[in-house]
């Protein structure tokens, strides 16, 4: 019986040089219910060891630097061990589970979870991450408190931190960050979720270690280390939903030559759908597909370690007919009707209007940790992206090169680079410095103009320094970040090409504490900065933008915007009752946004209403709440909330597009074991997202649509068959079959969202 | 190793640097053979003679910047009358201008045009020519207008784009590709 495990290594923090490091931490069953009388020592000095308390806790002290195995041992599960190279002291979760024993070898080295460690953050992981296999990374986050999605119907969902989205929230796939068209809410990231095991999510302003754009926060996706022990291991998954009758495979495979060999590990996704109902009618051309793969080498030796990433991401999403307009007229009889004109039936075509994405990442990394415990790390990326319109309105013209081209097209090249050094610990402090860099290139084709291209060149500098004493934990840090843009456009009249160059210089920083008062209670506060330059669609974008029959007007003067972020976080973690509260407040001055101008513009396609970017200083807070209670051990109670208010100051209004409250309750019956069934369990949940009653008047096409409750549920276990293990899971969302609009869906405007939904989620691990 | 990770940070940084093909310096000239619609021209003969005949041209040729050329956007009708009218599209950032309404034509099947004088103008405008589906349905390039008494308001002619449910006389199906307004005069 018994074992998979995951290790929350923060980065190594405290203490001298010689063995007076601490390891601390959790241990946990599947459910996150604490595991008390588990005992955990070092494998080679059992004598070094401890036994949790009734909360799960322990610690062990005076560990030495350098490389130890530990090992788990509970009454019911089989006994667990996992590597770690100790630096400093080291946070760790054990989670154990019944199943088999071949997933017990886990190595930890080089995890990281956060490198900001007072900013509050949370954490999709274990049976709560297997729970959204087949969903896009916005759904899967949607879930965690704090976060909300933004969708542009079913298969497009952007991830929302406190409120804010697209370039505000910035993305790390395996370290490098993502670097795409994220400026539209209809481009979702090109990332497939299944590249991680476990997403991280920084929750609010952390410009210091990530650069320009984390003004929301940071989504982090980090592949599980590769295996240290010979031979070949791997998991697959296979995700059937009735809705869209979409089909989702998933496999992994990784192994290690020998035992000091050469560490890989392939990966790749299939995906397909067609079009998906809404309790009452289809929705025509709603279906998608995706194929994604990844490849990743390590090696190391000694002290020295050398890292391959590649990934390749590929999607073609249908867009909904029935949200194409062609100026206001088309759009406000769409919004009046209540539902979609044209009927539907079920078909897996994507016929025009659809988007077709391609996104590729290499990567090489190389890391040397220098006797004296402190290491360097060198890190460059290449990563090229595609995206592709077409829309259904073909152009007048007989040309069949022209009538098969997309609408518009973007290409962005983006090089990067990072070399970070850790000092380690001396003397219960630790730095780490680091230089970045990168360069862009876009290049924008398309039947009519939108966008210009542009080069850029960015360079940053940061410093971040930690203390850490008993129960203790300060943390500052300070970067400065450079941008060099020049912008390509052709003059309209004498079709010139001139150009246009801005810079943008900004200094950031951020300072935080975090005090244990008793191993159950953590409180941590942080202030922190980030910046943001204007993207060019908000400096030069010129034209009817047609997916929201808006014209839309750059302002060139527009400066960087500049977030201030305070938050505060208690963590509560007893036998029963464990759980969590994030109260921030984020003033950005200079935030960016349309606002409606008085004359509309008249063009020959009709009258358009029209938008111009400009700025203002608002002000985000909110509070994200989880908790858990065990009303018997066999029945858990969750509750999770995300309420943000979000206010412009200089125009006295609310802001619009912020997340209406919402409210998870659920109700979870899970047994130890039962039958073949190990861990297996029943839950019932209830999701309500409240009226955005705090919108500005005037600005919207429709109000915000009324509240509304939802109940999924669903019934899963894990189970063996020799040496490999299966998890399953049945869910059915949207019970009763409620028709619904969301506030944060574009498409709320011309019809529901999706209906009842029968999901299937198997993982065969092996 | 000191070695090798210096190594590795001249070699990115070579990579960053040499990587730039300035690709993004070569601005696509706009399509050459994309067709704008820059003008919509209306044209009424009265059926009962022949010499009175009245043109109205819609035209923008920079159709990007919402400044239209609305100074023969103007059609005087006789109170009383018939006429019939034919539309044209023209596509006048060309030398010579293209004429768009061969290819509406040729994809008819897609296309309806639509003709709402405001009310209180007291005229009535109904399509007389068809399109290829079967049955055919109406297309709307030409057309007939029956004129009451003197009154004066405006005339909007929408093209509409109508890939699917195109029924011959709802102009809410689709997207709208042309909509102009045209002063109306009838004395």
């Amino acid at each position: 019986m018994a074992a998979v495990l995951m290790l929350l290594f923060a980065h190594a923090v405290v203490s001298a040089q010689e063995c007076a490091f601490r390891i601390t931490g959790t241990v946990t069953d599947d459910h996150f219910h604490p595991v008390t009388g588990a005992v955990v020592f070092l494998k080679s000095d059992a004598s070094r060891g401890a036994a949790t308390d009734t909360g799960g806790h322990f610690a062990i002290t005076g560990i030495c630097p350098g490389h130890v195995e530990l090992v788990c041992r509970a009454v019911g599960f089989t006994a667990v061990s996992l590597h770690a190279d100790i630096n400093g002291n080291t946070p760790v979760q054990i989670i154990l589970s019944a199943g088999a024993n071949q997933l017990a070898q886990v190595f930890i080295k080089g995890r990281r979870v956060t490198d900001l460690r007072t900013v509050s953050s949370t954490e999709l992981r274990g049976l709560e991450k297997f729970r959204t296999a087949g969903s896009t990374l916005g759904e899967a986050l949607k879930s965690l408190p704090g976060l909300n999605a933004i969708n542009n119907g079913p298969t497009i969902s952007k991830p929302v931190i406190h409120g804010l989205h697209s370039n505000r929230v910035l993305i790390l796939n395996n370290g490098v960050r993502q670097e795409g068209q994220q400026w539209g809410s209809e481009h979702a990231p090109e990332i497939d979720p299944f590249v991680a095991n476990e997403i991280s999510v920084v929750k609010g302003a952390a410009s210091v270690r990530y650069g320009a754009d984390a003004v929301g926060g940071v989504v982090l996706l980090n592949p599980d280390p590769l295996p240290e022990y010979k031979g070949i291991s791997g998991n697959a998954y296979l995700v059937g939903q009735s809705n869209g009758r979409m089909g989702t495979v998933s496999g992994t495979l990784q192994g290690r030559t020998d035992s000091n060999g050469l560490q890989w590990r392939v990966q790749g996704t299939a995906k397909r759908a067609g079009n998906f109902r809404t309790p009452g009618y289809y929705l025509k051309n709603t279906g998608m597909e995706e194929t994604d793969f990844s490849a990743q080498l390590g090696y190391h030796r000694k002290g020295f370690s050398l890292g391959a990433f590649y990934s390749y991401f590929h999607t073609r999403n249908g867009i909904f007919e029935g949200s194409h307009a062609g100026n206001i007229t088309d759009l406000t009889a769409a919004i009046s009707r209540s539902r979609p004109l044209t009927e539907s039936v079920f078909s897996y075509d994507i016929g025009r209007s659809y988007q077709n994405v391609n996104h590729g990442l290499a990567k090489l990394n190389g890391s040397y940790q220098f006797a004296n415990e402190s290491r360097i790390e060198v890190t460059a990326a290449r990563q090229g992206d595609l995206r592709e319109e077409y829309d259904i309105s073909l152009p007048y013209t007989n040309d069949p090169t022209l009538l098969s081209k997309p609408q518009v097209s973007f290409k962005l090249i983006t090089h990067s680079a990072e070399v970070v050094y850790h000092t380690g610990t001396h003397r219960r402090f630790a730095t780490d410095v680091g230089i970045s860099g990168n360069t862009q290139g876009n290049v924008f084709r398309g039947i009519r103009y939108l966008i210009p291209n542009f080069r850029t060149y960015s360079g940053g500098a940061f410093a971040v320094e930690r203390y850490e004493k008993d129960r203790l934990l300060l943390e500052a840090g300070l970067r400065y970040d450079y941008r060099w843009q020049r912008v390509y456009q052709r003059d309209t009249r004498t079709l010139d090409v001139y150009s246009t160059t801005l810079t943008f210089a900004n200094p950031s920083g951020t300072v935080g504490a975090s005090w244990h008062f008793t191993d159950k209670l953590q409180v941590s506060g942080n202030i922190g900065t980030a910046w943001r330059a204007p993207s060019v669609n908000e400096l030069y974008i010129h034209g009817v933008h047609f997916s929201d029959a808006t014209y839309q007007d750059g302002d060139s003067t527009l400066r960087a915007e500049r977030a201030l972020n305070a938050s505060l976080t208690v963590k509560y973690d007893a036998r029963k009752l464990r759980g969590t509260i994030d109260v921030y407040r984020n003033h950005i001055g200079n935030y960016i946004y349309e606002t409606p101008q008085a004359q509309p513009v008249t063009l020959l396609s009709g009258t358009f209403p029209a938008f111009r970017f400009t700025q203002d200083n608002v002000v985000i807070s909110g509070l994200d709440g989880a908790l858990q209670y065990d009303l018997f051990s066999s029945v858990t109670l969750q509750s999770r909330a995300t309420l943000v208010r979000g206010y412009n100051k200089t125009a006295d209004n609310w802001l619009i597009y912020m997340p209406a409250d919402r409210y998870e309750h659920s109700v979870v019956f899970n047994l130890h074991q039962w039958h073949f069934m190990d861990e297996p369990y029943i839950s019932v949940e209830n999701v309500t997202v409240l009226h955005q009653s705090r919108a500005p008047q005037g600005l919207d096409y429709a109000a915000p649509p009324p509240g509304y409750s939802l109940f999924n549920a669903g019934v899963g276990f894990r189970s063996d068959i020799g040496k490999k293990q299966v998890r399953f899971d049945f869910t059915v969302a949207n019970i009763t079959d409620k028709p619904y609009r969301d506030y944060l869906d574009r498409f709320r405007y011309y019809a529901d969202n999706i209906g009842i939904n029968f999901i299937i989620k198997t993982k065969l691990s092996f | 190793m000191k070695k090798s990770a210096i190594a590795i940070i001249t070699a990115s940084f070579i990579l960053l640097w040499s990587a730039c093909k300035k690709e993004e310096q070569n601005v696509d000239p706009p399509a050459p053979d994309n067709e704008v619609i820059t003008t919509v021209r209306l044209i009424a003969v009265n059926a009962a003679d022949a010499t009175d005949v009245d043109t109205a041209q819609w035209r923008d040729l920079t159709p990007n910047d919402g400044n239209p050329d609305l100074s023969l956007a103007n059609l005087k009708l006789k109170a009383g009358a018939v006429y019939n009218m034919s539309l044209t599209f023209l596509d006048e950032t060309k030398d010579p201008a293209e004429d768009i309404t061969e290819e509406i034509h040729e994809r008819s099947i897609y296309h309806l045009i639509c003709y709402e004088p405001s009310s209180g103008l007291g005229i009535t405008v109904q399509r007389t020519d068809y399109d290829d589906n079967t049955p055919k349905l109406e297309l709307g390039l030409e057309a007939k207008a029956t004129t009451t008494s003197a009154a004066s308001g405006t005339l909007q002619v929408s093209l509409h784009h109508q890939p699917s449910g195109k029924n011959g006389t709802d102009c809410a199906i689709g997207s709208t590709d042309a909509e102009v307004t045209f002063n109306v005069t009838v004395e």
